[in-house]
């Protein structure tokens, strides 16, 4: 597809006190990066969600984004799935594509 | 390793709350990971929940818990005991009963607690101290390889071990990762997460600080330290498997019981079939629920004295000659109190940060604190512009000589031999002033005010404008304005943050402004005066409909918690045209300032005396002191609505006072603000002073008395073991006396119902909070309207406790 380069993208929504968790596994799995969103609305299994609070970052949720290749994506599902076992948090995994494939390496 | 290892390892560690340094303490709940679980859940991990049933049996009959209060408890626990029952010829509630029972039958059963493997934990906590320790005379060697790294490197040649273990080190993988694998192979899939969860029990502070530090300096981690942990109980051979706390067991059975109670209720003879009826309500209540249900009667008889008290009095219209905005600290209570006595004085309660979460430093300074609650991380960065260069040039010149002769001293004094020349030649001297601090605090304190030039003592200005735009000033007090329910402002508007200045106290942190970091409020409380009298933001307030009279002038001050003084701070920021105001004002706070530590010196240990204001006072400055004050002892209760709830009414220093008026804030977000973050800082207090009070050894930090430094770390008891976390006993008690009442927080609200429900549906914490019994809310729409009490189901009317005649209290 146009020169693009297939990666594994992964969405990850938790509770911002259980971001550090995701973010150390993220980098254990060789990620070479990722995004995080503060303060995340909606509605989920464990209700609504406001989104940011004004003086509090520490309730709210946080999506964490990160991409990478396919073979080093399995083992980091496994390891958030194992995680989001027994806290709250959702998982999305989609297959995304890169221009330049080496800043994900 | 695999991967799905460390998510274990963070999935056995969730609900472990990191633990902060010493030198930035700021309370937070030790079982916050848990908080999406029933309250009632940590029984079974050996956390005491409730005091000894025997005390409350003592409190009821003092009348400290009304039967109706228990009788109330037990219906709200268990539903099925509010039908009536016949035991013989009589009919009565079943939770007459199940009262009879409690107080009957006191379990004195203690919390349970595992038994952990002393000789591992011992050497464990000491390594973790050498590698964690920023001593600066002796850096561990090897550090660089990471914790696991550094200990298998010296572990091999370690002579407290024997050559067997030593060897076996050796063989241990070298990385932390495939160490802990290599550890838990033997370790069934299945029963790894608890297996992980047991051997993160033993040392529960280094465990919490370490959670800490991984996330916040990243040279340790739970993986590495549970490598450490289980390649050295391999190497000496300790058994792995941590066995589970016995439950509390009852001392009667049920049927036992039943009869005893069926007894006493019935005046021909005890049948049979009564005790199956006895026995039948008492099944409904086991045993094993009593101590929460007593804790709930408790906290419901607190509760229904203070919506007693609690008035409805019209808002005043006159213009107010003082405003004081004072911190939600309950400390705040007592001086708000005493200060409204004077006429034309008014306080009000917004967090002690103001508004304005900033680092902050000194001019010139090393170093900068976070004056902001720990709920939100720092952006912004002030600091101090000095008016006069040549005088900032002096105080800086003589700050640094006063730093460089201490560092000299304490160069000298920790090194290894010159020690010895030091005590020869300094020593007489230093015995001198050490004698003078010991007999003549006071005079000490004084000597020393007078050698070292505070540091307010130079003029400056804080750089607001350069660290925010004009748009972020502006949202910032219009936000301020509109949380403090301000409906007018009066000439003056005193700004107070406060700290508490204490000597020689490692907890001097937890004595200071939660709201600002642990910090004092004094920087806060500057940066939303510099905010407020700022002419730029006055008018970009007028286009938000908030205009600020021209005549209004804000000053900053610092409440000091021990002396009980008001310092105003920035005086050559005051105009002329306001200085007879502010000078009256100091004439008053002075006078108010008395009668509270008069009040307070009361309730101090040792405090009555008849010099007990000048004694309460110098125990600032007194370095043998370990009661300087009480900091926030006693806390039970928010209230969040406006002043005429609560003006006039004594509230002990045991609450935390927020101001709201729902007429500014017609969209809510100021309650939202309120309710998810004062009102979640003050659940944390509440928590951690409930739970030290309660676990004194495991969740508090035990006595002062034989605590030793470890950097800034923390403390340990002694000079090894476990960092201890949480307050000190001399926090929440006195010899076996408590000085703390633990009670869960009971939040009180004046605010439409909807808007509170809504916020509460919208955030999970504080669902989490309500639906599992952390804390309570009763609220009502204003003073035309009845209270209301929060539960998962929705508003129910608040009921009130009509405490019968003592005659029929149950004996």
């Amino acid at each position: 597809m146009n020169n693009l380069t297939r990666m594994t993208r992964l969405e990850i929504v938790v509770p911002a006190r259980d971001a550090p968790a995701i973010r150390e596994l993220i980098s254990s799995a060789g990620a070479t990066g990722y995004t995080s969103v503060s303060g995340v609305s909606g509605i989920g299994h464990h209700g609504q969600h406001s989104g940011s609070l004004l003086f509090n970052e520490y309730d709210t949720l946080t999506m964490l984004i990160t991409v990478l290749p396919e073979g080093k994506a399995g083992e980091l599902i496994d390891a958030v799935r194992e995680l989001l076992n027994t806290s709250s948090g959702v998982m999305f995994v989609a297959d995304t594509y890169v221009s330049r494939p080496e800043y994900f390496q | 390793m695999s991967l799905v290892l460390r998510a274990q390892v963070a999935a056995a560690s969730h609900d472990i709350v990191p633990s902060w340094p010493l030198d930035s303490f700021i309370a937070v709940n030790p079982l916050a990971g848990a908080e999406s679980q029933p309250f009632d859940f940590a029984a079974d991990r050996g956390v005491a929940l409730a005091r000894p049933t025997a005390d409350y049996v003592t409190d009821f009959h003092q009348g400290r818990i009304p039967v109706e209060a228990l009788e109330q408890a037990l219906v709200a626990r268990v539903p099925a005991l509010a039908q009536t029952v016949s035991v013989g010829r009589t009919e009565l509630p079943a939770c007459t009963i199940a009262a009879l029972d409690m107080i009957k039958h006191p379990d004195a059963t203690a919390a349970p607690e595992a038994a952990d493997d002393i000789r591992l934990d011992s050497y464990l906590s000491t390594w973790v101290a050498a590698y964690l320790n920023p001593d600066p005379l002796w850096a561990m060697p090897h550090r660089e390889h990471g914790f696991y790294g550094a200990w298998r490197r010296l572990g091999v040649v370690d002579p407290a071990l024997s050559r067997f273990v030593r060897r076996r080190i050796a063989a241990a993988p070298e990385g932390p990762d495939a160490a802990l694998e290599a550890a838990v192979s033997a370790v069934a899939a299945s029963e790894l997460r608890e297996f992980l969860r047991g051997q993160l029990a033993p040392l529960p502070g280094w465990v919490a600080h370490i959670k800490w530090r991984a996330e916040k300096v990243g040279d340790i981690d739970l993986t590495s330290y549970l490598a450490v942990r289980l390649t050295l109980a391999i190497a000496l051979g300790s058994v792995l498997a941590r066995p589970a706390p016995t439950p509390a067991v009852g001392v009667d059975t049920t049927w036992e019981r039943a009869a005893h109670i069926a007894g006493s209720l019935t005046e021909d003879g005890t049948r049979p079939e009564d005790v199956a009826v006895v026995a039948r309500v008492l099944a409904e209540h086991p045993a094993a629920e009593h101590p929460l249900t007593w804790q709930a009667a408790y906290e419901g008889a607190y509760q229904a004295d203070l919506m007693e008290i609690l008035r409805s009095t019209p808002e005043p219209t006159d213009r107010p000659d003082v405003q004081v905005v004072m911190c939600i600290d309950p400390r705040s209570e007592g001086l708000r109190r005493h200060l409204e006595r004077y006429r034309g004085v008014e306080t009000l309660g917004f967090a002690g940060f103001f508004g304005v979460p900033i680092r902050f430093s000194r001019y010139a300074a090393q170093g900068a604190i976070n004056a902001l609650p720990a709920l939100i991380a720092p952006r912004h960065r002030v600091t101090e512009h000095p008016l006069d260069a040549e005088s900032a040039t002096r105080t800086v010149a003589s700050s640094r000589m006063r730093g460089a002769l201490a560092h000299a001293l304490h160069a000298a004094d920790s090194a290894t031999t010159s020690p010895f020349a030091l005590a020869e030649t300094a020593g007489w001297f230093s015995g001198a002033l050490t004698a003078l601090r010991t007999l003549a605090p006071s005079a000490h304190a004084r000597l020393e005010r007078a050698l070292s030039p505070r540091p307010g003592d130079l003029a400056t200005r804080l750089t607001m404008e350069e660290s925010f735009t004009l748009q972020e000033r502006a949202t910032m007090a219009a936000t301020g304005l509109r949380m403090m329910g301000m409906t007018r402002l009066a000439p003056l508007v005193m700004l107070t943050g406060h700290g508490s200045h204490s000597t020689n106290n490692l907890y001097q942190s937890a004595l200071d402004c939660g709201a600002c970091g642990g910090n004092p409020g004094g920087a806060n409380a500057r940066a939303a005066a510099a905010l407020f009298n700022d002419s730029d933001v006055r008018a970009a307030l007028v286009g938000m409909g908030l205009g600020i009279p021209d005549d209004t002038v804000f000053v900053a001050a610092e409440h000091d918690t021990v002396r009980d003084v008001v310092t105003i701070l920035d005086r050559h920021g005051i105009p002329d045209s306001h200085l007879h105001r502010m000078r009256e004002f100091d004439e008053l706070q002075a006078e108010a300032g008395a009668r509270l530590v008069a009040e307070r010196a009361r309730a101090l240990p040792g405090g009555r005396s008849r010099r007990q204001v000048t004694n309460a006072r110098k125990r600032a400055d007194d370095w043998a002191e370990v009661y300087p004050e009480l900091g926030l002892a006693g806390n039970a209760a928010m209230i969040i609505g406006p002043r005429e709830l609560t003006r006039g009414v004594d509230l002990a220093r045991r609450v935390f006072l927020h101001s709201y008026r729902t007429e500014l804030d017609s969209d809510g977000s100021g309650l939202e603000t309120i309710m998810t973050a004062p009102l979640i800082v003050a659940q944390w207090i509440n928590h951690q002073y409930y739970f030290s009070t309660l676990n004194p050894h495991t969740l508090g930090a035990g006595t002062k008395t034989i605590h030793n430094a470890i950097g800034t770390l923390g403390v340990l008891a002694g000079h090894r073991g476990d960092l201890r976390r949480g307050l000190p006993w001399q926090s929440v008690g006195f010899g076996a006396q408590l000085l703390h009442e633990p009670m869960r927080l009971t939040v009180v609200i004046e605010a439409p119902l909807e808007r509170i429900g809504r916020i509460i549906s919208g955030n999970q914490v504080l669902r989490n909070l309500l639906d599992n019994e952390w804390i309570t809310i009763t609220a009502r729409n204003d003073i035309h309207h009845p209270w209301h009490r929060y539960t998962r189901y929705g508003w129910a009317p608040a009921t009130t406790l009509t405490v019968r005649q003592k005659k029929e209290t149950p004996q």
